[in-house]
């Protein structure tokens, strides 16, 4: 009897559960887009991003002097608030004429020294923000930046009106016009900013220009984009966009697959093989290259021949079959789309070219035997997958055993920074990294590489090296001469000396429904939600 | 004494459950001595051409994305599991024991300052201790023994403590002290013997926790590394991808489940058993 | 009581700073910065960082400068989340954590006190066995292969609850406080039972029976009140514990709460957060743990608060 009972208010309560759910469907409306941020933004204040999330959000609410047209393929610069500019003849000064009919949300015209403001707050030592190299070929703002000079009059950063804007370089340096699309450079309000400090990024306060703006921020959990109507230019199609920070990637795949989100900007790498098939995956390249880079100084791999035959053991096709998110194999560092990538460049696989090789180096049969080496890579399952490849190919085509080993993130980047200063100490010879394109100028790939550049942890330097990619930098106007320095420094770098060995062009994999509309992937991995609608 | 426990055999020998889960973890321990004869495939054998292989006749569990044969992995992996329970288990044991001990019959001041350095580890946040030793000692297993050990121990010394805190008030002990028995005599032949049930008890609940908690540092990326994998570190990989592959969570996982739940149903058991209160019930 | 309780706050203060040097001496001890990353930061950059969050002085100043805050309840800025206070990241969070682990203790105590009840009362039949096997089951799997299983049964397969989030609605709940209470319902159903075996045998109880009380009003009046005592006890860390140790489920179903800042904090290299959040920790323990004398003292008169 008693048990009857209890089973019957069971099976009610199950009942009343299936009748909810059902109940609570079919609400989407076409107005409203559910996106993974992935990560809670660390800053939305421009001067202050360095990350891919925060400028995302910043993208989207903050227009600058210029833009990418991403239907181009060479990624065209085209004009957003400055209507138009001029470069001087030597290349060394950038006037920007402003449009006249910017405003802020609250009303105000967005003005050339709104930008004057943005661009000096980045490089006040003051303000702290890492990204404020990125003007260092503006004229003094290095020594600014370090404190060396202080009237801030010098630094070539001027308003010469409400709407002429004009930046003065040291150097010709041909990328400069893509510094001007930077999210990190759009333009502030001096007033908000002074009068809320830390505070101005909350919803309550935060003043924009671009075609959104942030009216709600959950933080960790959710932030809410709604459509700016007193925008200038093309206005949204979407009236609200909300964004969930939801960093397990299994987790938001569920959830897209249960209508709860729109776009997941990332899937789960094991997840890939069953859902590339399907109309939603989305796969794309992008400006960003895989490398393993070899510790020159290691006695192990101070010879060139060595460090060829470790890339000619490599078959990257594998790995990338392997891991089979679309990755492009690449033996080349400037990656596909970008000027100045050329395929035949770097070392192809040939197994018996490696073995050759090695014997050259005095290693082999009869010869010397080689030293233990280690791979040192930063935890993560993908790197894990691809140093265990790594590892048995070389054993495989040069019978060499390499060791694994994996530090946490912030471990590994250390240990990568104290290499520079102890190179013989590391407990490393080979590591991984990637390089993710800042904007799409090959100079940021090739002078990685340059004997004093900090990222360049392979302790190899070559003056020459330094001297082509520095004389390419401010070849702007001679794009095939830029481009035939260019493969004479890859050569160098990647089959001469070979102190890296690329592996792969990143793939980034997306899922959006086919109700949305207007979404497409483009190689700098830029998402203009603004172009979005949505037809349910 | 004897008697007692071989009235706690005797008991223990009664509960089904907590006898088949000693066979089984014999079974187990077998299994990880003798993995290398057991496993039909090296543990990191690539098979480029079979990789994510659902279950099927040449791979029992199917493959992993490197086409590595899962059975293979398991059986090696409760090597990796097996051991990090019970030297962790046994260390932990060993270490909070003696500090538990001390702790509870030295009392006073003495205990009052030890039990809060126990709280202070309590609250400590472990995880920055486990980065640097692991930094410190290295990726491999040693680091994995003190880190979890460093962590293990507080608990065990609460228990022991407890224990004999309980003991200290009995007559025999009193009497022992009176007379002006070695206080250390008093530890070891006195204290310790009677503890000794309930160490035991701890000890089968002390390898299972052990073992999940080397899977969840593999699950925030901190767990054995190649070219060890334990079952926590084969569950984590399959993790990502429950939906597509769900071979690769369920059959390390399912090992984690039944070799967790022996050793808790065998701890169980044991407690009933030498648990001279429960005789009559 | 009022004493007592100022007596016990009184005494943990030198725990709790003691605690908050040790942390500091790790923290810094550990390789790698808040300010290291792949993409380098120029040497000068850094320093610039580095002066703004006076991580240039020695380390000395910078403890007496942090413990100096501390005192004026300052728990200073985040390094990761720039502009945005240790305190507010800890207002933000702290109260999803903390709602999210009361629904797992109350689940678990729902679940385990019968649970354990019944083994007991049941002692050495299959029910005794088989409620065991419940509650062990709870404690037999990492949490991640949880809540993978009920995610995969629960949402993907059946779609009756989300995968994740934390919306207003119930629904939201049920998922993460499942996959975050087993485990204390683990723990309190074999406490339950160990203490109410121990209660059964007391003398008291077998007088009650022997006077002819029947098996029911023995149990409810005489066992259940003296065997909570021991669940009573472990109630205040387990709870400071499930709000606190919840990262696995705060991560796998995108939940808001504190608990996943002790991962992230620590490998951010977030300094005044992991000092933030370690110290909210212990407050939250000692809290807890003297909750529970109060709570003995109501429940058996005969404890006396000392």
């Amino acid at each position: 009897m008693k048990l009857k009972k209890i089973f019957t208010l069971l099976l009610s309560v199950l009942c009343l559960f299936s009748l909810t759910f059902c109940s609570k469907k079919a609400k989407l409306s076409n107005d409203t887009l559910y996106f993974n941020l992935e990560t809670e933004p660390p800053t939305l204040d421009p001067s202050k991003a360095a990350d891919t999330t925060s400028s995302l959000v910043i993208e989207n609410t903050m227009d600058g002097l210029t833009d990418y047209d991403f239907s181009t393929p060479d990624l065209k610069i085209i004009p957003k608030v400055a209507k138009s500019w001029k470069i001087t003849h030597s290349g060394s000064v950038y006037t920007f004429y402003l449009r006249d009919d910017v405003y802020w949300t609250d009303g105000k015209k967005v003005t050339a020294p709104d930008f004057e403001y943005s661009w000096k707050r980045i490089i006040d030592p003051k303000t702290a923000s890492e990204y404020a190299y990125f003007l260092f070929d503006v004229k003094n703002a290095q020594a600014f930046n370090e404190g060396k000079i202080k009237n801030i009059a010098d630094v070539g950063i001027k308003a010469l009106d409400d709407f002429t804007f004009q930046v003065t370089l040291t150097k010709p340096v041909a990328y400069f016009l893509h510094i001007s699309t930077f999210p990190d450079l759009s333009p502030l309000r001096k007033d908000i900013i002074e009068k809320y400090g830390d505070a101005w990024t909350e919803p309550e306060h935060i003043i924009t220009n671009g075609p959104f703006k942030l009216t709600h921020w959950k933080h960790d959990y959710q932030l809410i984009l709604e459509r700016n109507d007193n925008y200038y230019g093309a206005k949204a199609k979407l009236k609200k966009i909300i964004c969930f920070m939801i960093v397990e990637a299994s987790t938001a795949l569920s959830l897209y697959q249960t209508k709860k989100l729109d776009i997941i900007r990332q899937v789960p790498p094991l997840d890939i093989p069953h859902l590339k098939n399907t109309p939603e995956y989305r796969s794309g390249n992008y400006l960003s290259t895989y490398y393993i880079g070899l510790n020159t100084k290691k006695e192990a791999l101070s010879n060139a021949y060595v460090r060829r035959a470790f890339s000619a053991a490599i078959n990257r096709t594998e790995i990338t079959d392997m891991l089979q998110k679309g990755d492009i194999p690449t033996s080349t560092l400037i990656p596909q789309g970008m000027l100045g990538h050329n395929p035949s460049i770097g070392i192809p696989f040939n197994p018996t070219q490696a073995k050759e090789w090695m014997k050259k180096a005095g290693y082999g049969e009869g010869k010397k035997t080689f030293p233990p080496i280690t791979l040192l890579f930063n935890t993560s399952e993908t790197h894990k997958t691809i140093a265990e490849s790594l590892q048995s190919q070389w054993k495989r085509n040069l019978g060499i055993e390499v060791r694994l080993d994996n530090q946490e993130w912030k471990v590994y980047t250390n240990s990568l920074q104290s290499s520079h200063k102890e190179p013989l100490k590391t407990s490393f010879d080979i590591f991984r990294l990637g390089w993710n394109a800042d904007y799409p100028d090959p100079d940021n790939f090739m002078s990685l590489f340059t004997s004093y550049s900090d990222n360049n942890h392979t302790q190899w330097g070559s003056k020459t090296f330094d001297k082509i990619v520095e004389k390419a930098k401010l070849m702007g106007n001679n794009p095939q001469k830029r481009v035939e320095l260019y493969n004479q420094a890859q050569k160098m770098l990647l089959e001469e000396e070979a102190v890296i060995i690329p592996l792969y062009i990143y793939a980034h994999q997306s899922m959006w429904r086919n109700e949305v509309k207007g979404a497409k992937l483009n190689p700098l991995d830029r998402w203009s939600l603004d172009e979005f609608w949505l037809e349910r | 004494m004897n008697t007692l426990w071989s009235d706690a055999f005797k008991t223990l020998s009664k509960n089904k459950p907590a006898l088949l889960s000693l066979f089984f973890i014999i079974f187990i321990i077998l299994v990880a001595l003798f993995a290398n004869l057991l496993a039909p495939y090296g543990y990191e054998i690539q098979n480029p051409s079979q990789r994510l292989m659902f279950p099927n006749r040449t791979f029992w569990m199917g493959t992993d994305i490197l086409g590595r044969d899962l059975l293979s992995r398991v059986i090696y992996g409760s090597r990796m599991s097996i051991s990090v329970g019970l030297i962790v288990a046994i260390c932990s044991l060993i270490v909070g024991t003696l500090y538990g001990s001390l702790s509870g019959y030295v009392g006073g001041k003495i205990d009052n300052l030890l039990m809060r350095i126990v709280d202070i580890l309590y609250t400590f946040p472990s995880l920055l201790l486990i980065i640097l030793i692991r930094v410190i000692f290295g990726q491999g297993l040693f680091g994995i023994f003190l880190a979890l050990t460093i962590v293990g121990w507080v608990d065990v010394s609460r228990i022991v403590r407890g224990q004999v805190l309980q003991l200290k008030e009995m007559a025999f002990i009193e009497a022992a002290r009176a007379v002006g028995v070695k206080n250390r005599f008093i530890i070891f032949k006195h204290i310790l013997p009677n503890i000794l049930g309930p160490i035991i008890v701890t000890l089968t609940f002390e390898i299972p926790a052990a073992i999940l908690s080397e899977s969840f540092l593999s699950f925030i990326g901190l767990g054995l590394q190649p070219p060890f994998s334990s079952w926590g570190s084969l569950a984590n990989d399959g993790f990502q991808a429950f939906k597509s592959f769900p071979h690769l969570i369920i059959f390390p996982g399912f090992s984690i489940f039944l070799t967790v739940l022996a050793f808790n149903l065998l701890g169980d058991g044991l407690r009933d058993a030498l648990d001279p209160k429960l005789k009559n019930a | 009581m009022i004493p007592f309780i100022l007596k016990r706050i009184f005494i943990s203060i030198p725990v709790i700073f003691v605690l908050a040097t040790i942390t500091f001496c790790i923290m810094r001890i550990t390789p790698g910065g808040p300010f290291d990353k792949d993409k380098a930061i120029p040497p000068e950059i850094k320093a610039n960082i580095e002066a703004k969050y006076h991580l240039d002085r020695p380390l000395w100043s910078q403890y007496f400068y942090y413990m100096k805050g501390l005192i004026q309840g300052d728990l200073g800025p985040s390094y990761k989340y720039l502009g945005r206070s240790v305190t507010d990241i800890i207002k933000d969070s702290l109260p999803v954590s903390v709602e999210l682990g009361l629904y797992a203790a109350f689940l678990a105590f729902l679940l385990g006190i019968p649970l354990g009840i019944i083994a007991a009362y049941k002692h050495g039949t299959w029910l005794d066995s088989s409620s065991m096997f419940i509650a062990i089951s709870g404690i037999t799997l990492p949490s991640f292969l949880v809540a993978a299983l009920l995610i995969y049964f629960f949402s993907f397969k059946m779609g009756w609850f989300p995968a994740g989030l934390w919306e207003g609605g119930w629904e939201y709940k049920i998922l993460p406080v499942a996959a975050l209470g087993l485990r204390p319902v683990a723990i309190i159903a074999r406490l339950m039972r160990t203490s109410m075996l121990d209660v059964i045998k007391a003398d008291y109880v077998r007088t009650a029976r022997a006077k002819g009380l029947s098996e029911f009003p023995v149990i409810l009046k005489h066992v259940l009140k003296n065997s909570l005592i021991p669940v009573i006890t472990i109630s205040g860390p387990l709870l400071a514990g499930i709000i606190t140790g919840s990262f696995v489920i705060e991560h796998v179903f995108a939940i808001p709460g504190m608990a996943k800042h002790f991962i992230l904090a620590v490998t951010n290299r977030d300094y005044p957060l992991i000092m933030g959040v370690t110290l909210i920790y212990a407050v939250l323990l000692i809290l807890a743990n003297i909750l529970v004398d109060v709570l003995y003292a109501v429940i058996d008169p005969r404890i006396k608060v000392s």
